[in-house]
């Protein structure tokens, strides 16, 4: 088929973007149904402990109260999409201290959160495990019953040993990442009823509605036509909310009550229960040549997922796909264990095990560049992945590879080729500036792991369509990439494009929204199903014209024909329902993927985003404060569909980056969360954001819809190891832990030799 | 706890109109906007004035409505995002892709509004000090000061 972009690759506003900024747009926590019941959930409060019992009949004396769950209400009470470890209600112990005991359904939310604390339960408590080196202890308390490993493998390639003895230089260094934690404006909410149909709906913050209702399904022991989980407007998720997190205490609520139901979590709620970027140990010795070729990279990752697996099994696996960069090393031996511990819960968040290990990996390679003197983009370019090469799992890199032009964008960027002039500006004596950069890899798809997606399209009475796929509307914009996809592929206006996302009773399934690919999975499916409507339209078009098949040209809404005539889509709808002709079709899209690698669940993917970050900043020698004064950020984007929503995208990614790098720290102590608000747990405001300057690359990816690959996660995956570069170019401190606070920086500058 | 509940009354000027609410004397600003008069374009995203996402203008300044009591704003005058549909400030944020998720938007909306009512021609330096209280997670604030600058300009 061929193509005009017309709409493809417009910086056209987002559709919902009016009724976001109006205050029109209708979120989870927005709802309000009548009748409802208000939910709270009694969590744990302690980090570890057996539960002796639970006495729940104070709490039902209290006004309001209409019932009190417990785990004895749920027929199969473990759930988690890689292991089933997680209790909906807990039973024989609490293993964090968000854990939720019972839940109190009431009136009003008042009455439920004062009948909240009347729920007794005698815990008898157990040593918190808190620290995931002393969890993998053989003589630790175990957290599960199987021990508190929840996953380890091994991946060697070639011989890392003989490499290092052979090398000319050898860098060694344990990192170490903090948690993040994904404070998206709009916490864990959402709503359920029973809809005209007598199916137990829930409205929720979601990334995957066909899922959550399997995870609903299994463990209320429910037929999946008796539910329907709808996910709107989600006010931010960033992996956060690929989970379950309010859905199944909804649905068993208005399941028991037959009455609607609401719970929203208290920003306290969401500090706690909701789910963490992994903190991490990071061992790693990476050795290379005298003249900068890349030998070997031993690696141990050590990820603490908390006290449950939730998708850690596969962020992990992610860590070890990306801990050697996007380089050719021929000798690589990684060793990852993912260990269960009594603090948060660790899961999905932007990059998904990828930063960590990049920080690592980036802060190795500029040490190797100073050690060999060289240039440490020179370094990078000797050693990156090209297309058609093998990766080091000896996987075909087939499709697209922009890291190379990244970084050549970066190298020609003033920024970088003028970086003795910036550093040179010094405002005050105890001010130093320094610039860095760093190189990222991620997969997006899901890998080895299977994944299809379907999408549906109907042509409407009006010769407009409609687009229907369980997508969610995260903020990303994919309400407004399909649009733009549609109307390219269906030669008609954006404005005859209608969207409708997830809703399992009303949208096929399109899998996940995660590992940045929706533009990519449902791009495709869409792009299939575009072609089957086209065909469609062609055959009614044959038999009402005479004319052959293959004559027909469409474009702004019209099927040309050739004797010149237009005729409208609306008519071509006519002819179909005249016609008895079916005006619905579905096109279904498997990602191409590849067997995993002994060891692996999902290695290696088959495409990858590639990026790279350039920071300016400025450290206080007096106080160890780094400010971030530019970043120019360069993503590998296959081709760009909305550049408004791409730099968007690239943007935030940068924003969370630099909170991750040097603001965002979680105080976690004994298992005991201390920073719970936006007053303790400080995320970047706008005045710690600099001027970020994306770079697009576009390369096309012969795979995508249009070209385009994924962009959602790569922006935040090298933000770290760029600033950690730059604060070493200023005052020649290397920083090997994350956050980078004041406190660290400053120790480290008054302890340098 | 008894079941008694004390219920006020509370009148004001909301967006442009008289309206009188019965609320619980306890129940904050954004309570009363939200749960009882159902104008949800104001947001909740932290209950203690730490976000933003709340903000509403009391008599023509921005304040945090989840800190402010519904009996604090009897005969004021209250706008909320709802108030301000059409507006020069909605439409720049909409136009520049200033939003993305969207929740804190309504709250950036009424701050930006608040700011350009006093001053018309803030320099980007007093656009910062405006909005440093109202966190956004997803645009890393580039568009956001670029719909600032818009409004500005219109």
């Amino acid at each position: 088929m061929t193509l005009e972009y017309r709409w493809v690759g417009k910086p056209l506003a987002r559709r919902d973007a009016y009724e976001k900024a109006s205050g029109a747009a209708v979120y989870s926590s927005d709802l309000f149904p009548e009748n409802a019941l208000y939910v709270v959930a009694v969590r744990s409060g302690l980090p570890h402990a057996r539960i002796k019992s639970i006495d729940v009949s104070e709490a039902l004396k209290h006004h309001g109260v209409v019932a009190v769950y417990t785990h004895r209400d749920i027929p199969n009470n473990r759930y988690g999409v890689f292991v089933k470890d997680r209790p909906v209600l807990c039973d024989d112990r609490v293993r964090y201290v968000g854990d939720p005991v019972a839940l109190v359904a009431a009136e009003t939310r008042e009455e439920a959160e004062e009948a909240a604390p009347l729920v007794r339960v005698d815990y008898e408590p157990l040593p918190a495990v808190t620290d995931p080196l002393k969890a993998m202890g053989e003589d630790s308390p175990r957290i599960h019953e199987g021990g508190n490993i929840c996953r380890r493998t091994r991946i060697t390639y070639g011989d890392v040993e003989t490499s290092f003895s052979k090398a000319d230089v050898v860098v060694e260094n344990t990192y170490t990442t903090a948690a993040q934690i994904h404070a998206y404006l709009e916490t864990e909410a959402g709503i359920s009823y029973i809809d005209e149909r007598g199916r137990i709906t829930v409205v929720a913050g979601g990334q995957s509605p066909y899922r959550d209702r399997e995870e609903i399904c299994h463990t209320l022991g429910l037929p999946r036509e008796k539910v329907r989980v709808i996910t709107p407007h989600v006010g931010g998720a960033f992996g956060g909310k690929d989970e379950i997190t309010v859905q199944i205490h909804l649905a068993l609520v208005t399941l028991k009550t037959g009455r609607p139901a609401r719970m929203v979590w208290s920003r306290e709620e969401s500090n706690i229960a909701g789910v963490k970027r992994h903190p991490s140990i990071v061992r790693m010795k990476t050795a290379a040549s005298a003249d900068g070729v890349l030998l070997a990279n031993q690696t141990e990752i050590i990820f603490d997922t908390g006290a449950y697996a939730s998708l850690g099994p596969a962020v992990l696996d992610v860590a070890i796909e990306n801990c050697n960069g996007p380089y050719r090393i021929p000798n690589i031996d990684i060793k990852a264990t993912l260990v269960y511990t009594n603090n948060m819960v660790a899961s999905a968040f932007r990059g998904f095990g990828s930063p960590q290990v990049i920080f690592a990996i980036e802060s190795q390679m500029d040490q190797l560049a100073e050690r060999l003197g060289l240039d440490p983009l020179e370094i990078r370019l000797k050693n990156v992945v090209r297309k058609g090469d093998y990766g080091v799992f000896r996987n075909k890199l087939e499709g697209s590879v922009g890291i190379d032009k990244c970084l050549e964008s970066l190298r020609n960027h003033p920024l970088w080729r003028r970086r003795g002039e910036y550093k040179g500006v010094q405002n005050h004596e105890w001010i130093r500036r320094g610039v860095g950069v760093a190189a990222a890899v991620k997969g997006y798809t899901l890998g080895a792991l299977p994944d299809r997606g379907s999408v549906a399209l109907e042509l409407n009475a009006d010769g407009g369509f409609t687009v229907r796929a369980s997508s969610t509307e995260i903020g990303q914009g994919i309400i407004q990439s399909l649009t733009q996809l549609a109307a390219d592929l269906l030669a008609c206006s954006p404005e005859k494009v209608r969207v409708i996302l997830a809703d399992t009773g009303e949208t096929p399934d399109t899998s996940v929204t995660s590992a940045s690919r929706q533009l990519f999975l449902s791009g495709n499916a869409l792009r299939i199903a575009a072609e089957k409507m086209l065909d469609l339209m062609r055959d009614v078009l044959a038999k009402a014209t005479g004319d052959p098949k293959t004559s027909f040209r469409f474009s702004d809404g019209h099927a040309h024909t050739m004797k010149g005539e237009a005729i409208p889509y609306s008519a071509i709808h006519s002819m179909m329902a005249e016609g008895g002709v079916a005006t619905y079709v579905e096109g279904v899209y498997e990602v191409p993927r590849t067997t995993p690698i002994p060891g692996s669940l999902e290695i290696p993917h088959l495409f990858y985003m590639y990026g790279a970050t350039l920071a300016l900043v400025e450290v206080n020698l007096l106080t160890g404060f780094v400010s971030v004064l530019r970043v120019v950020s360069a993503v590998d984007a296959g081709r760009v569909v909305n550049r408004q929503t791409f730099t968007g995208q690239v943007e935030g990614a940068v924003a969370q980056g630099i909170g991750y790098a040097l603001m965002e720290n979680p105080v976690i102590e004994n298992g005991m969360m201390r920073t719970l608000n936006f007053s303790t747990y400080l995320i970047p405001s706008i005045k710690d954001v600099p001027e970020i300057e994306v770079v697009a690359v576009e390369d096309g990816e012969e795979s995508g819809p249009f070209g385009a690959k994924g962009v959602g996660e790569i922006g935040i995956v090298s933000v770290a190891p760029a600033i950690a570069n730059a604060l070493y170019d200023a005052v020649g401190v290397r920083m090997l832990s994350i956050p980078m606070t004041p406190e660290k920086v400053y120790w480290l500058i008054k302890h340098r030799r | 706890m008894s079941g008694v509940r004390v219920v006020g009354r509370y009148s004001f000027i909301l967006n442009g109109r008289p309206t009188t609410v019965e609320a619980p004397p306890g129940y904050t600003l954004l309570e009363t906007l939200r749960q009882i008069l159902h104008l949800t374009g104001t947001k909740d995203g932290c209950s203690s004035g730490d976000c933003g996402a709340c903000t509403v203008l009391l008599d023509g300044k921005a304040v945090h409505s989840c800190l402010t009591l519904i009996s604090q704003v009897e005969g004021r005058e209250v706008t909320t995002v709802e108030g301000l549909a059409g507006s020069k400030v909605v439409k720049s944020f909409a136009e520049s892709g200033a939003v993305q998720c969207g929740y804190c938007t309504p709250g950036f909306v009424v701050a930006v509004e608040a700011l350009l009512r006093a001053n018309p021609n803030p320099s980007i330096e007093e656009v910062k000090e405006a909005l440093r209280g109202n966190l956004c997670r997803c645009t890393g604030y580039v568009k956001i000061l670029d719909a600032v600058k818009m409004a500005i300009s219109d």
